[in-house]
């Protein structure tokens, strides 16, 4: 009974509070802007580094588009059939915005 | 004890196929990424033989809902996309009413209540409540919103 | 069985029209019979707060509405410590009454809906 949560704000305050009301197995699916965290070196991508209870899966588009390599995390990356996917596979969607 | 198992794996893999009741909600306009990914995802959705029990337009999101904004030539037009989208799988897509009014988004009714010049309401949308969020929710497997950027 | 909705409020009340918005999807909920509960979190918790005085922005009071939810069927109102802590608010300034929730009572929380509804 694991929920979805999608991102996609690069403002750090959607992905902290998400991180905190997450579930152990819960999903984070990075999308928009939001994937700016898997940028080596910042922030982000440390307090994403700080918990490992989570799947962390990107939206391709997203990652190609800005360019962002993300060889350091274990991460899904997902087309739309995917991502589609995904929202049938876990129990619920927590859309944040 | 193997095969319990193995039928019991094969259920799981027959559930994730199974096709899925979604309602989706459009929360930001037509010129935020979030309203053209929420338009990828949703024929994504049909693709996979999943159904759409209804796209609620509310917050900025009923400024996809309107028929007169212009974008240029070399620019995707998400606003339109979507309108043919509804169309051509003749979709159930409702725009809450209050949220439209406040951001100028008529239909024939509301402007001649209101006596504006015109309604702007896309065809194949219709104004309602919010009641038919929660409705549209009894209905559904899922619900996703697609907001902000 | 009636499908069961959380709605999670995160926008400060007088940052637009956000909050006021995800406030009506509420009321409507209460207004069909349908279960629904509200988790305040983040800047949502301002909504909650003492005091207020929207008239000063020329805006429409929220208070009105939150309080009127009981009457609505929906009484299911929770914050997140956490977020009042963190904006340094104590639970007595609080205007209108909400269950508290540490970090663990929010993770359980949102596991026991079918439907979440983040504003």
């Amino acid at each position: 009974m694991t929920t979805l949560h999608i991102l996609n704000s690069g403002i750090g305050s959607q992905l902290q509070s998400c991180l905190r009301v997450l579930s152990d197995g819960d999903g984070i699916l990075l999308c928009g802007e939001a994937v700016q965290a898997l940028r080596t070196g910042s922030q982000a991508a440390q307090l994403l580094m700080t918990q490992n209870n989570y799947r962390l899966y990107a939206l391709q588009e997203d990652l190609e588009a800005r360019a962002i390599d993300a060889s350091q995390f274990v991460l899904t990356v997902v087309d739309y059939p995917a991502f589609v996917a995904l929202t049938v596979e876990y129990a619920r969607v927590n859309s944040w915005i | 004890m193997g095969d319990a198992l193995a039928n019991l794996l094969n259920f799981e893999k027959f559930i994730l196929m199974v096709a899925m009741r979604f309602v989706i909600s459009v929360l930001s306009s037509s010129t935020s990424p979030a309203t053209r990914r929420a338009l990828r995802f949703a024929q994504a959705l049909l693709a996979q033989k999943h159904e759409i029990v209804r796209v609620f337009f509310y917050q900025d999101g009923v400024l996809s809902a309107a028929n007169n904004l212009v974008v240029a030539q070399d620019q995707e037009d998400i606003a339109r996309q979507w309108q043919d989208f509804i169309r051509a799988y003749d979709i159930d897509a409702v725009v809450c009413i209050a949220a439209a009014l406040r951001r100028g988004v008529l239909d024939h009714v509301e402007a001649t209540r209101y006596q504006r010049q015109g309604g702007n309401l896309a065809e194949g949308y219709q104004l309602s409540g919010l009641g038919q969020l929660h409705d549209a929710l009894q209905r559904a497997d899922r619900h996703i919103s697609f907001g902000g950027a | 069985m009636a499908k069961s909705v959380l709605l999670m409020s995160r926008q400060a009340p007088w940052a637009g029209i956000a909050a006021a918005e995800a406030l009506d999807i509420a009321l409507a909920a209460g207004a069909f019979d349908l279960p629904l509960s509200i988790l305040f979190l983040d800047d949502g918790v301002y909504q909650l707060l003492e005091q207020q005085q929207p008239k000063m922005l020329e805006q429409k009071d929220l208070a009105a509405n939150l309080q009127a939810l009981p009457m609505f069927g929906i009484e299911q109102l929770y914050v997140s410590k956490y977020s009042l802590s963190e904006r340094g608010v104590t639970p007595d300034q609080l205007a209108v009454p909400a269950k508290l929730l540490d970090e663990v009572q929010v993770q359980e929380l949102l596991r026991q809906f079918d439907h979440l509804v983040t504003l």
